[in-house]
């Protein structure tokens, strides 16, 4: 038995970590399957090449006012969606966190949402 | 050089402010009549008022659903801003405030006041005895719940 073949015995017989299934349901959303969590919101029948909202349109500035354009970045329960999700390039994924973050200071989004 | 150094130039700040929904418009009138004239005082120049009606916020503050939304516009230096802001954290019906700053070096001169705005709220919130808020409201939001609501009413008169 080579030394991969061992490795990949032990990993195979170990039980999955919580963290380990999240983030295969992640990479199962960012495929656009069904095994995709519903609470990551836009997982499903987003493109693997995906835009840059803010890039593709110069006039749209990310405000922390503006409650209508931040929601999309923002899951149900009002965490941050990430950017291989979101389609955000480094930047502009910066500036929506820094403005999710004010938002949610004044009440214009919340720290966390109930769902249901 | 010389130029430079005699022309006033200030930073341009935007300050977000909530206040608790008990308030009356002449009371919110107050406040910002107080605000412009801090900012006066300072030898800032107020750009505009936006005043939102009664919007739901996403969790509760000062345990109310709800609150008015006030944002001011201004050129200032940071004096101003802390003198603003401590005058805000004094006032009790304030409930919150967040301060920005959006440039630096503006030259006062080229930014012209503008009107004061005075945007509606969250009126999918209000049951529907509240008659007058809904009179209130000058501008509104397109939004196919407020022209249901208006279309029976002249033929209600009638």
């Amino acid at each position: 038995m080579t030394v991969n073949e061992k490795i990949t015995l032990a990993t195979a017989t170990r039980p999955p970590s919580p963290e380990r299934a999240e983030r295969a349901a992640d990479r199962g959303a960012e495929r656009g399957g069904e095994r995709g969590d519903d609470d990551k919101r836009g997982g499903r029948g987003f493109g693997r090449k995906k835009v840059c909202r803010f890039c593709a349109d110069r006039d749209l500035v990310v405000d922390f006012k503006d409650q209508a354009t931040l929601k999309y970045f923002v899951t149900e329960r009002g965490k941050i969606i990430p950017r291989r999700i979101s389609g955000n390039c480094a930047l502009h994924q910066r500036d929506v966190a820094k403005a999710i973050k004010r938002a949610r200071g004044v009440a214009l989004l919340p720290y966390q949402a109930v769902v249901g | 050089m010389a130029e430079t150094q005699s022309k006033v130039r200030l930073r341009e700040y935007e300050t977000l402010f909530l206040v608790r929904q008990e308030l009356t418009d002449e009371q919110v009138d107050k406040l910002r009549e107080r605000a412009r004239g801090i900012v006066d005082r300072e030898g800032g120049k107020l750009l505009r008022f936006v005043t939102t009606g009664k919007k739901k916020t996403s969790f509760p503050i000062v345990k109310s659903n709800r609150a008015i939304y006030v944002h001011a516009h201004y050129l200032g230096d940071n004096k101003l801003v802390a003198e603003l802001e401590r005058n805000l954290r004094n006032i009790d019906e304030v409930t919150r405030y967040l301060t920005l700053k959006l440039a630096d070096e503006v030259d006062p001169e080229t930014r012209p006041v503008l009107e004061d705005v005075k945007v509606a709220g969250d009126e999918e919130m209000r049951p529907a005895g509240e008659g007058e808020a809904r009179q209130e409201s000058s501008e509104r939001a397109p939004r196919q719940d407020s022209t249901e609501r208006s279309a029976p009413a002249p033929e209600a008169k009638a």
